[in-house]
């Protein structure tokens, strides 16, 4: 309690730039730190710098919908996931930092057969593993929402759904800052502002990187650079198949308690939940054309609108307040590029799509246990850019997208 | 306090209007806002404040800030300052435990204050784990403003228009005006949006009013909210006028309730004829403001003290009040009592919809604001918008505070103080957008418009840099909060559906939705309906499939490289099934080519996939150049599928082609009458018995429904719906793309090898599937069938499973009432992908053992088909 009273620095002031750590991370987002944090606390290498062009958390770490699941497709996926959520579970505690968790529940919504076939195989996937995720009809969809239209004369009337109970939504700039601060206690230095423009190689192996404030030597070199993934690893010249679009979200004014659980229709793209503030939280599929340009658009807004009142009629007077743009980084098939590259000792974290806030904590931990014992973690090995060139793709994207 | 007649007064006093607030009746005059009718009835707290609950009253008059957010006829968070009123309307206030006077939640202003300092919930509430939730459950229901009616459905009908003009000028000021007729001088097509309160100067063009611009997007795309009409303007030129706004001064007690921006008061005078007080203090910062002293005396308000905050610095201001009400100022040690203080800083461009055009923004500091800059072609800025309108002139300092009794506000949608950005610093958010983040100052129903240069100012100050530095934070769309009920629109959804639909309807099928179109799931058993087409007759309504003509000297060599297999070699009259396939060699789509001569084909898709096809047709026939025109026929042209062994008896009754096994072999494709309509007849079985699919114009749709179903009654004709089509194909093991392949299935593991002619120097997608050869299959898409006895299906998405761990999936099954067992396709490893290997599905709770058919389980050979 003693805590609240005094003001304590979450983080060192902004230091000066060395010319050499063993280990320089690119980005200061969500994975950035996390794999920074775990370096430091569990194995012990604190010469660490995060380097990020602009301030930490200002990317898709600080633009996600902030919902954490496990209910993936793939078995690779959901194993994958299942570990983050543990982590995620007991984040705010081993941060000694209110994440502010709220695993109210998370339900997607099945409106055709087609999409009751996806759900019961994420559904069978996930008990298998030993997720908490199961089929769940209009009847008991009621009991966890009862404000849902569940009306069968609706244009696409809900048939059932994949219900998660502990997935939920978090305050993702306290992950970016709690990760931040652990970081930094550890020995770690943060240094926002600083731009990585070249990464130097010698031998096929990563020596260092050139930024805007000088050149910094380097033994490991690892890019957590979503959205400008396939930008950062032109860099040290490993090229990704990657392809960069707009994801849109809005809010809406805080309103009173409405929705205690998170609702995701991928048939009418659209997900939908309320912040612990009182905001209702509102997102879609990402836009189909590639793009560098963060603007936001109407039609997105428009269409948005139009399906959440399909759900929540009673919605229709809750105003707008702020939209926004993000970048997502989408491989082929949908799962994300995780660890070793072609170049010795530069490792990414790339192709998150819709998915790579969810994965901080183990994103953070893997990577951490790349650099120190110079194995790809078993947990990770399936998302190795080689499967391009081996062919073992991990299809997450199933028929039509599901996501979030 | 309603003052005498006044000319220009928006209230027209012969027009009584009574609404309720709380459920008493509240008198009001027509052109009243139900703020004003409020205020004029004695109100003055009309809110509480988002954290501490603080009582607030009229600040902007502006339907701009946070304080008199109420609940109107259901509808939570209305600007009531703005509101017109309404006979009859309910209006409550919100966030409110008790009532507005008295409320409960207070006392975290008067106690809770050191406990909750900025960002307190991350720092509290972590030990132990378990307890989260029920503080969880507390902190969200303190949070949120109005309440939601959760039982109410969708009320209001709203509208869309789309508008294209020359010129859109937005803001109705002076130099908004001035702009739209200059326009209209030039003979441009001009309209003029400005969001009130106060009435345009009507001079002969267009005006919407009051209309709000939410933001300009791509494409000078400006949507503007009318009333209930959402009108999307698209404007060859847009030219903003949307003025400045006051910003408030930060000093302790700014948000005592009787504290005002001075064109708050101005409004209540002029606008509704009230006298905002009984005695004022003036703070001004601009002419504008120090000119209203005089309207303050002439309507009654006594005012005690002006200060020309650009001569005279104050060191400081301090407000106190009882009750939450102001009661006296002090300047500089100087008290003075008074109930009105108005105050304000510098006015700040409302330069956000130009920053949503991708205009920059720029410090000033000689006039100590932002301005725009870098205006994007096509948008200009006219009047105060630019900042550089009026003499330059000292900014009055907008922060005051020393004393330290009372709170002092930087943002009043959020609560958060000079402390509380003062702690955020200190604590190390040492950049605007983190502290933004950390404080949420900016992020409440304001959008930052009285909040935003105050902050900076504040953040520049203790920094110790200049605003320049500290620059803004991003401007984001909308301009000022929008109902989703207007984004909306009418609740409307396209749904396709075929020629025959409503012939389906009268027979009593129940419908189902296969992407965008409707169909029939069945006509009440689909059981019975397989079996008829096995036994006798049945007929499907496919005019779903997509459906394209293919034309053009190269089109054979067109369709040769696009598909894995042979199409050059396909003679006229012949088709053949084709496998589309991305160039990564997976699958796409499928469907069958039919080739009707020799430079043009027919081609049919999926119902869901017609539109990738037809893109991915016209993409490549891009990229190679061909001589080749795609058409999309799919709604042009109805079809049905006529199948079971009497198929060929009524085929023959209706046409004069011969229908004989010799002349119309399996896989022919003629044209040909029907029943008088033409016809592309192809016989082809994708439900494994003898049958035709009828192309034809789809005006004859019901016409030859009908008849085939009349003239087939004698031999035992029903019509049978999808899910019967689909036990149907499975006995054949016909494959659904989407459904039995995923976006990652290629053709070789799909249990289709044979399609792939690798002989053929290149077709799309050869190169993946080489690399898929080599490598060898792993995992195979199989038949499987269950035993005999068992009466239950493994669920489609069931796994089957491989030492305890998810290894492979069922993508289809279904019970064969034909076989007598449930039956299905699935993904199952390659060392289980031979003849009748044995796999463990998960079902019912258990496992139960299958076993893998690799050849079709009706008609394997297909001599049903050929005969």
């Amino acid at each position: 309690m003693k805590d609240v009273f005094r003001v304590q620095r979450m983080w060192r002031p902004r230091a000066k730039l060395r010319r050499r750590y063993d280990v320089v991370i690119v980005g200061g987002g969500a994975h950035g730190l996390a794999t920074a944090y775990y370096l430091a606390k569990t194995h012990g290498i604190t010469d660490v710098a995060v380097l990020e062009k602009s301030y930490i958390g200002s990317g898709a770490a600080g633009r996600n919908t902030t919902i954490i699941r496990a209910n993936y497709r793939t078995p690779q996926g959901a194993e994958f996931y299942k570990e983050s959520l543990r982590l995620y579970e007991g984040l705010s505690v081993e941060l000694d930092f209110n994440l502010l968790f709220s695993q109210q529940g998370h339900l997607t919504l099945a409106h055709s057969d087609r999409g009751l076939i996806t759900a019961t195989e994420r559904a069978e996937v996930n008990q298998l593993l030993g997720i908490d995720s199961r089929l769940v009809y209009p009847d008991e969809i009621a009991g966890l929402c009862p404000e849902i239209n569940l009306s069968q004369d609706a244009t696409w009337p809900i048939v059932g759904a994949l219900y998660h109970p502990p997935g939920g939504i978090i305050r993702h700039d306290a992950v970016v800052w709690g990760y931040a601060r652990g970081a930094d206690r550890g020995g770690v230095e943060i240094h926002p502002y600083t731009e990585v423009t070249g990464i130097e190689r010698s031998n096929g192996r990563v020596t260092g990187v050139r930024t805007n404030r000088g050149e910094v030597e380097a033994d490991v070199v690892i890019s957590c650079t979503a959205g400008w993934s396939t930008l950062v690893c032109d860099l040290a010249g490993v090229p990704l198949p990657i392809t960069t679009h707009i994801l849109q979200a809005f809010v809406t004014e805080p309103i009173k308690p409405f929705l205690d659980v998170i609702i995701v229709s991928s048939q009418m793209h659209v997900y939908i939940s309320q912040t612990d503030r009182g905001e209702i939280l509102i997102g879609a599929e990402i836009e189909p054309y590639t793009t560098y340009k963060g603007q936001s658009t109407f039609p997105f807004v428009e269409y948005s609108a139009r399906h959440t009142l399909e759900l929540f009629p009673q919605l229709e007077p809750v105003k707008v307040l702020r939209q926004w743009t993000g970048l997502c980084d989408l491989s082929p098939d949908y799962s994300p590029i995780l660890g070793e590259t072609e170049v010795e000792n530069f490792h990414v974290s790339a192709g998150w799509g819709t998915y790579g806030f969810k994965a901080a904590p183990i994103v953070g931990t893997t990577l951490a246990e790349l650099v120190a014992t110079g194995r790809t973690p078993k947990l990770i090995a399936p998302f190795a850019l080689e499967r391009f060139y081996t062919d073992t793709l991990v299809s997450e994207l199933a028929a039509a997208a599901v996501s979030h | 306090m309603r003052l005498g007649p006044r000319p220009g007064e928006r209230i027209d006093r012969s027009d009584e209007v009574t609404f309720t607030f709380r459920g008493k009746p509240v008198k009001a005059f027509g052109g009243d806002t139900i703020g004003s009718a409020l205020f004029a009835s004695g109100q003055r707290i009309f809110s509480r404040s988002f954290k501490y609950h603080r009582p607030r009253g009229l600040l902007c008059c502006s339907g701009h800030c946070p304080n008199c957010m109420m609940t109107v006829d259901g509808e939570p968070n209305v600007r009531v300052c703005v509101e017109p009123v309404r006979e009859g309307a309910r209006v409550k206030p919100q966030n409110v435990r008790w009532w507005l006077n008295w409320d409960l939640m207070a006392v975290t202003d008067k106690i809770g204050g050191p406990f909750t300092p900025v960002g307190f919930y991350y720092r509290t509430m972590i030990r132990p784990r378990r307890a989260w939730p029920l503080f969880e459950r507390f902190l969200r229901s303190a949070a949120g403003l109005g309440r939601v009616d959760k039982h109410a459905g969708r009320k209001r009908r709203f509208d869309t228009e789309n508008r294209h003009v020359d010129v859109l000028v937005i803001g109705g000021g002076r130099s908004g005006v001035e702009a739209a007729r200059q326009a209209q001088i030039r003979g441009e097509d001009v309209v003029l949006v400005d969001e009130g309160p106060e009435p345009v100067e009507r001079l002969g063009f267009p005006v919407l009013w009051p209309a709000r611009a939410i933001g300009i997007y791509e494409g000078n795309l400006v949507p503007v909210e009318a009333g209930s009409t959402l009108v999307r303007f698209r404007a060859k030129h847009i030219v903003v006028a949307t003025g400045a706004l006051e910003q408030p001064l930060l000093f302790p007690g700014n948000d005592l309730v009787g504290v005002m921006l001075p064109g708050g008061a101005r409004r209540m005078i002029e606008l509704w004829s009230l006298r905002p007080g009984r005695r004022a203090v003036v703070l001004a910062g601009d002419d504008r403001a120090l000119a209203l002293a005089g309207e303050l005396e002439a309507a009654g308000t006594e005012v005690v003290r002006v200060v020309d905050l650009r001569r005279e610095q104050l060191r400081e201001i301090e407000a106190w009040g009882r009750y939450g009400r102001l009661e006296s100022v002090s300047l500089d040690g100087e008290t003075i009592a008074c109930d009105l203080l108005l105050a304000s800083g510098a006015r700040q461009p409302a330069y956000s919809l130009l920053a949503q055009a991708g205009a920059r923004v720029e410090y000033d500091a000689k006039r100590g604001i932002f301005v725009p800059a870098d205006l994007p072609d096509g948008i200009e800025a006219v009047g105060a918008v630019t900042g550089r309108v009026g003499r330059v002139a000292v900014t009055p300092a907008t922060f005051n505070g020393a004393s330290r009794t009372d709170k002092c506000f930087a943002c009043i949608c959020e609560d958060v103080t000079d402390k509380d950005m003062k702690r955020a610093i200190a604590e190390g958010f040492d950049s605007l957008e983190l502290a933004k983040r950390y404080t949420t100052v900016t992020m409440g129903p304001c959008q930052g418009k009285l909040c935003h240069l105050p902050s900076i100012r504040l953040y520049a100050r203790e920094t110790e840099t200049d605003e320049a530095t500290i620059g803004t934070t991003t401007a984001r769309p909308p301009w000022a909060p929008v109902s989703l009920g207007l984004l909306a629109g009418r609740p409307h959804e396209p749904a396709k559906r075929t020629s025959m639909h409503d012939r389906h309807k009268d027979l009593g099928a129940r419908m189902m939705w296969t992407g965008a179109w409707r169909r029939p799931h069945s006509y009440g058993d689909p059981e019975a309906e397989a079996k008829v087409v096995h036994d006798s007759l049945g007929l499907i309504d496919v005019s779903t499939l997509g459906k394209l003509l293919v034309r053009g000297p190269d089109a054979a060599a067109f369709l040769e490289r696009l598909y894995p297999n042979r199409f050059a070699d396909l003679k006229v009259d012949r088709i053949r099934y084709g496998v589309l396939g991305t160039d990564g060699g997976r699958v796409m789509d499928d469907g069958t080519i039919a080739r009707l001569d020799e430079e043009l084909f027919y081609v049919t898709t999926t119902s869901t996939g017609a539109n990738t096809v037809i893109e991915w047709f016209d993409w490549w026939n891009a990229v190679w150049g061909f001589g080749v025109e795609t058409t999309n026929v799919t709604g042009a042209l109805a079809a049905v599928n006529l199948a079971g062994p009497n198929s060929r008896e009524l085929l023959g009754r209706l046409t004069d082609l011969d229908v004989s096994n010799e002349a119309l072999k399996y896989l022919d494709a003629k044209r040909a009458q029907v029943a008088g309509v033409p016809c592309l007849v192809l016989r082809i079985g994708f439900v494994g018995e003898l049958g035709y699919e009828l192309h034809f114009p789809s005006p004859h749709a019901e016409y030859l429904w009908d008849t085939l179903l009349g003239e087939g009654a004698d031999l035992g004709i029903r019509p049978f719906g999808l899910e019967a089509q689909r036990i149907l194909r499975l006995e054949k093991q016909h494959i659904l793309v989407g459904q039995d392949t995923d976006s990652e299935s290629n053709p070789l593991e799909a249990g289709m090898p044979w399609l792939v002619k690798w002989e053929k120097d290149d077709f799309v997608g050869k190169w993946a599937l080489e690399h898929v050869r080599e490598r060898g299959p792993r995992e195979q898409l199989v038949g499987f069938e269950l035993a005999e006895g068992l009466g239950s299906v493994p669920a489609e998405g069931g796994q089957i499973v491989v030492d305890g761990k998810p290894g492979g999936r069922v993508t289809s099954a279904r019970w064969s009432p034909q076989l007598g067992r449930p039956i299905g396709l699935a993904w199952v490893p390659s060392r289980l992908a031979h003849e009748g290997a044995e796999i463990t599905i998960k079902m019912n709770g258990g496992f139960e053992q299958g076993r893998v058919r690799l050849k079709p389980f009706f008609d394997p050979d297909g001599g049903q088909l050929r005969s």
